[in-house]
């Protein structure tokens, strides 16, 4: 009897880390083309660009290396910087659509302006925001800050939360990049 | 990495598992996978092939309800590359803008309140066995070179799971191991999706 109760009382403890930590350390994906995208910019007549720096905002750069989620559990970019991915996934886009072109006048860079993880009880959610400037020569043609954000169903237990977040954390870089792309003044700048 | 972390390292990367992964932390109760029946693979034979191979960039990506999951596409990715390959549909991409496939498996839980199921069954031991149902809806998008419009397949599977003392569902196969499972399940649903874009007129 005794035992059973032993073994009760540690898989209520076990249940209760598992609830409050995981303790994970989770990379995201490295950058991908989406075909949505890529037909958008082939269908858009546009010109091909080059993707110049993309840089966190001085006032958050200790948030470009890794975001927590409940504490215990960290998520990275492939790269060590969220801003640089951000970067990389529009490179990624441009390439599929055979629109990437280091040798172009036109350049786009950006600075993440926003980076937030909240994996709580419940409802989670996430934002991201970036600031995109185009420049052709000394001309610049869009200088814009957009934003995105989700929300999504939270476990209690963190080894369905954290992973799901992370999952939602990522898909914020393919959802604004895609708000870029949607943009008519964005589209504009960079047209043929 | 043991066979033991392998195997929960799979779990932890799938959804409706990763509820199984916490009631076998909790306790150590036996978890079943069983890949459901209804779909099969198409043999690589069956496929209608093109003239010639078209030159593509391949793209896979697993999600969980509509957003990416790094580690399970990192399980899945290169046999499902790997799968690609061998159909003789495509060949490498000749240059960048080329063709582009584009394949997704979604996972969409089916069971309702998977979660709670999975716990109550770790916390009574596995006694109160439990058994769950996760959806995968895979998309095959096919954007030719130079064109903006996708040619867009899909297809549907099913993985169940038991925890503790449960049966598994008609139209279950047989007991897999996780790798195994999540692998047949994906090269079955994807064959699926394949085979009906090489049916179809403007792909050819």
């Amino acid at each position: 009897m005794t035992k059973i109760i032993r073994l009760a009382a540690l898989s209520a403890i076990a249940a209760a880390a598992m609830m409050l930590t995981g303790c994970a350390s989770l990379t995201m994906s490295p950058p991908k083309p989406t075909i949505e995208n890529t037909a958008k910019l082939r269908a858009a007549e546009l010109a091909p660009v080059n993707v110049g720096s993309f840089k966190i905002d001085a006032a958050k750069a200790k948030d470009d290396a890794s975001v927590s989620m409940r504490g215990a559990n960290g998520l990275a970019a492939p790269g060590g910087s969220f801003a640089q991915y951000l970067g990389d996934s529009l490179k990624a886009e441009l390439q599929s659509a055979g629109l990437l072109d280091p040798a172009s006048q036109t350049v786009i860079t950006g600075t993440l302006t926003q980076s937030e993880l909240n994996a709580g009880m419940g409802t989670a959610d996430g934002k991201l925001g970036a600031r995109f400037v185009v420049t052709r020569g000394a001309a610049v043609r869009f200088d814009r800050e957009l934003t995105v954000n989700s929300e999504w169903e939270s476990s209690f237990m963190a080894a369905v939360a954290v992973p799901l977040a992370a999952n939602n954390y990522e898909g914020l870089y393919r959802k604004l990049i895609t708000k870029l792309i949607d943009d008519a003044s964005f589209r504009a700048a960079i047209g043929k | 990495m043991t066979d033991s972390n392998r195997r929960s390292s799979i779990l932890r990367a799938f959804l409706v598992p990763a509820v199984l992964a916490a009631s076998l932390l909790t306790t150590g109760c036996a978890t079943g996978l069983y890949v459901d029946t209804a779909t099969k693979e198409v043999p690589v034979a069956e496929l209608k092939k093109p003239v010639q191979p078209k030159p593509t960039n391949v793209v896979f990506e697993f999600q969980t309800k509509g957003a990416p999951n790094a580690t399970a596409t990192k399980h899945l990715q290169d046999g499902v590359v790997s799968y690609v390959a061998q159909t003789g549909l495509f060949a490498p991409p000749a240059a960048v803008g080329s063709s582009m496939l584009n394949i997704t498996i979604n996972n969409i839980p089916l069971t309702d309140d998977a979660a709670s199921k999975g716990f109550v069954t770790g916390l009574t031991f596995g006694l109160a066995g439990s058994a769950v149902t996760d959806g995968y809806v895979c998309t095959v998008s096919y954007l030719p070179a130079g064109q903006g419009v996708a040619i867009v397949k899909t297809a549907r599977h099913a993985v169940h799971a038991t925890i503790g003392n449960a049966s598994p569902p008609p139209g279950a196969g047989k007991p897999l191991e996780a790798a195994v499972a999540y692998n047949t399940m994906a090269r079955e649903v994807v064959s699926n999706a394949l085979r009906d874009l090489a049916l179809d007129p403007a792909f050819n």
